[in-house]
């Protein structure tokens, strides 16, 4: 067997001279300058958004809610990257070029700069954001920049034990976990900082003769480690970099088709083929439907416990206007419910086990919407009344408002699981910033625009005034007949299809 | 339904574009028989099994299924079974649970269906636990299959059963269908295989004998 390796280069070299050979002149040329004027106008419009992201008049953060928003970002930045790869090469080099003898090294090193630069980027930006909210006005300009490189650094570091994990054996999975109980712990350290008044982070921030050496250091550390990745990135194996491939292909094919349903899709059926299930017995008394949505929560514990976290989130919007903490309220009764929607998708997508069951689509639309009811109404009752507890919202029975937005998410949710693919062959609207293809958007806007049936909780939390069980009463009343009506509209007795032909 | 034939097509007309593909088609399966419909591809028998089972609307002519024109109703899926479009499985659902899903859908206790003996005929006892998307291909097919068969059903339009399924997998196959026919169920199918069809007890019949004389 002969181990010559073929040079990679001129293989690029020739791909790309074809590829050129069938786009117009300088259309590549058009397209970056394409791009960075939509930087320049999206830019132009929203940089006082931007400011008050990143670097707000004056620091607005308390010490707690600083030391949490590291463990948050970071955190997100490692369990993106671990998602999407990080290493991953475009399908056709993935088709062609892994299995061809070149050297993996060099056929992967282009992979992993872009990787470095995105995660390098991102690790600054978090950086600075957390600095630009917790530090005192008066820090100078050489310690901001210090400490935007050392947290680009992190976000490097990040990178390259995410691909030692990709490569690795089961230890990847376990740090996974520790990470997300850290993006957890950090998120409920934000929740605490905003049921209290903590005071904002005054001085204690290290000068440039102290951070120097700490980021010469940690260049230093990063420099080692991503030259010894780069040797061991032939050892990452094939399937790892094909599985990348795929996720790194369908997030295009996302990206361009504007349907996002591709990438969802993918993550579901990766997770779902690395389990291992035990068939249980479906209890004879439920609805068959029921079960089976129950069943398909109770193996997906750890979403549970996600969700119930974020029950808390909305008390990080205390400070913000009350209309603010009604809608994050009402999405988040949607995000309950859409939990155990899935099996919803598969009937709306594929109808032909729903012709196998034999049910009516009335009956099957029915038993699909008890569970996410059920996940809506006790999120919401959860949030709402954790709200309350904590003095953010006024007196009165706010749990049982929660209580009565069941049938609002599940609503929501079962519309949205059945809405099916964008239709991109709607007309596109001409702005003056361009032109808008209408498809994807209202194609995002079905299911949570039932969302509207939520309208009498959400004016009892924008008013801010004390709950009455007559507005619970209302808010009960307009749910289930906003139900019964969905349920009357869109599905027949004597139909098995979810759609009508 | 016992007066009615089971499938009666009449006059059948399909074209895709500018291209015929069924032209004038007639076909009668009597209740409590089965009939094989075999032929190139091409052909259009997918065509003529997607027409019976309501999936696909034809140009002209006139189908009955058990005396009334084939629908969307959930009455008509309740006694039609078909494998003619492939299923998307449930996500987290596994093989068993499929079956017994399926099942209890149809009232059916799982204990009398018989969704093990059913798995094992088929040579899915192993893998009850699994999740349809990690099986072969071979073995998807035995589960639509065996979820086909388990619950109670009139009819059966299947569109090559023996696809995919090694020498043992068909011969099972044929004698389920031979025990369907035979429990008084009617099985319209189309097939590349004679002697699996003859195993079945279904009557083969060519595509061309069922257009109409050219004289």
């Amino acid at each position: 067997m002969s181990t010559v390796t073929v040079p990679l280069a001129p293989i690029r070299r020739w791909i790309g001279r074809r590829q050129s050979a069938h786009r117009e002149r300088g259309a590549t040329a058009g397209n970056i300058y394409f791009a960075l004027l939509f930087v320049a106008i999206v830019g132009g419009m929203v940089h006082k958004q931007l400011a008050v992201v990143f670097w707000p008049s004056a620091p607005n953060a308390s010490g707690l809610a600083a030391a949490s928003l590291i463990p948050v970002l970071f955190g997100l930045l490692y369990l993106a990257l671990r998602r999407f790869g990080p290493l991953a090469l475009s399908r056709p080099a993935a088709s062609w070029l892994l299995p061809a003898p070149v050297s993996r090294r060099r056929l992967l090193l282009p992979s992993l700069r872009l990787a470095a630069i995105v995660a390098a980027v991102v690790g600054a930006l978090f950086g600075l954001a957390i600095v630009g909210h917790a530090a005192p006005r008066t820090l100078g300009g050489r310690e901001v920049a210090l400490l935007g490189t050392g947290a680009a650094l992190i976000g490097i570091a990040l990178l390259l034990v995410a691909l030692a994990a990709q490569a690795g054996g089961r230890w990847g999975d376990r740090l996974d976990a520790v990470i997300s109980l850290l993006l957890a712990a950090g998120l409920a350290g934000l929740v605490t900082d905003a049921s209290a008044t903590g005071s904002v982070a005054a001085g204690g921030w290290p000068s440039a003769t102290t951070l120097l050496p700490l980021v010469g250091t940690l260049a230093l550390v990063v420099g080692l480690l991503f030259a010894w990745s780069v040797r061991g990135l032939a050892r990452t194996p094939n399937e790892r970099i094909l599985e990348a491939a795929k996720t790194a292909g369908t997030l295009f094919d996302s990206a361009f088709g504007v349907e996002p349903s591709f990438l969802t899709d993918m993550i579901e059926r990766r997770y779902w083929a690395r389990r291992h299930l035990r068939s249980v017995r479906f209890p004879a008394r439920l609805p068959v439907l029921v079960t089976q949505d129950l069943l398909l929560v109770a193996r997906r514990r750890r979403r549970l416990l996600w969700l119930a976290l974020a029950a808390a989130l909305p008390v990080l919007l205390a400070a913000a206007p009350a209309a603010l903490v009604g809608i994050a309220i009402l999405l988040g009764t949607l995000m309950a419910a859409t939990t155990s929607a899935g099996n919803a998708k598969t009937d709306a997508g594929n109808p032909v086990l729903l012709r196998l069951l034999g049910l009516t689509s009335r009956q099957a639309v029915l038993q699909r919407m008890w569970v996410p009811g059920v996940l809506a109404a006790l999120w919401s009752a959860a949030s709402l009344g954790l709200l309350s507890a904590l003095g953010d919202l006024p007196t009165g029975p706010w749990w049982a408002l929660g209580l009565t937005l069941g049938p609002v998410g599940a609503v929501a949710a079962i519309r949205r699981a059945r809405v099916g693919f964008v239709r991109n062959e709607l007309l596109p609207l001409d702005t003056p910033m361009g032109t808008v293809s209408t498809g994807p958007l209202v194609n995002a806007a079905i299911g949570p625009d039932a969302l509207l049936l939520g309208l009498p909780a959400l004016v009892a939390i924008a008013q801010h005034h004390p709950l009455s069980w007559t507005s619970v009463v209302v808010q009960a009343v307009v749910g289930g007949v906003g139900a019964r009506a969905y349920l009357a509209g869109t599905t027949a007795t004597d139909r098995v299809e979810l759609s009508s032909r | 339904m016992v007066d009615h034939p089971a499938v009666e097509v009449e006059d059948l007309h399909v074209s895709y574009g500018s291209t015929p593909v069924l032209v004038g088609v007639a076909l009668t399966v009597p209740a409590g028989a089965g009939v094989c419909v075999t032929g190139e591809n091409g052909i259009g028998k997918s065509t003529l099994l997607r027409c019976v089972s309501s999936l696909q609307q034809p140009d002209s002519g006139t189908i009955r299924v058990f005396g009334a024109a084939p629908g969307a109703t959930p009455e008509f899926w309740r006694a039609v079974v078909t494998t003619v479009e492939p299923p998307t499985w449930y996500p987290g659902l596994t093989v068993h649970e499929h079956a017994e899903l399926v099942c209890r859908a149809h009232g059916q206790d799982p204990e009398e269906a018989g969704i093990d003996e059913a798995l094992d005929r088929l040579g899915l006892a192993g893998h009850g636990d699994a999740i349809p998307p990690s099986l072969s291909s071979g073995q998807k097919q035995r589960l639509t299959l065996a979820c086909a068969l388990l619950r109670p059903s009139s009819l059966l339009i299947l569109d090559e059963p023996e696809q995919r399924l090694d020498p043992d997998g068909r011969k099972e196959v044929a004698a389920l269908l031979a025990q369907y026919l035979e429990d008084g169920g009617s099985l319209l199918m189309a097939s590349h295989d004679e002697s699996f069809a003859a195993a079945s007890g279904a009557a083969v019949t060519t595509m061309e004998s069922l257009l109409p004389d050219p004289s």
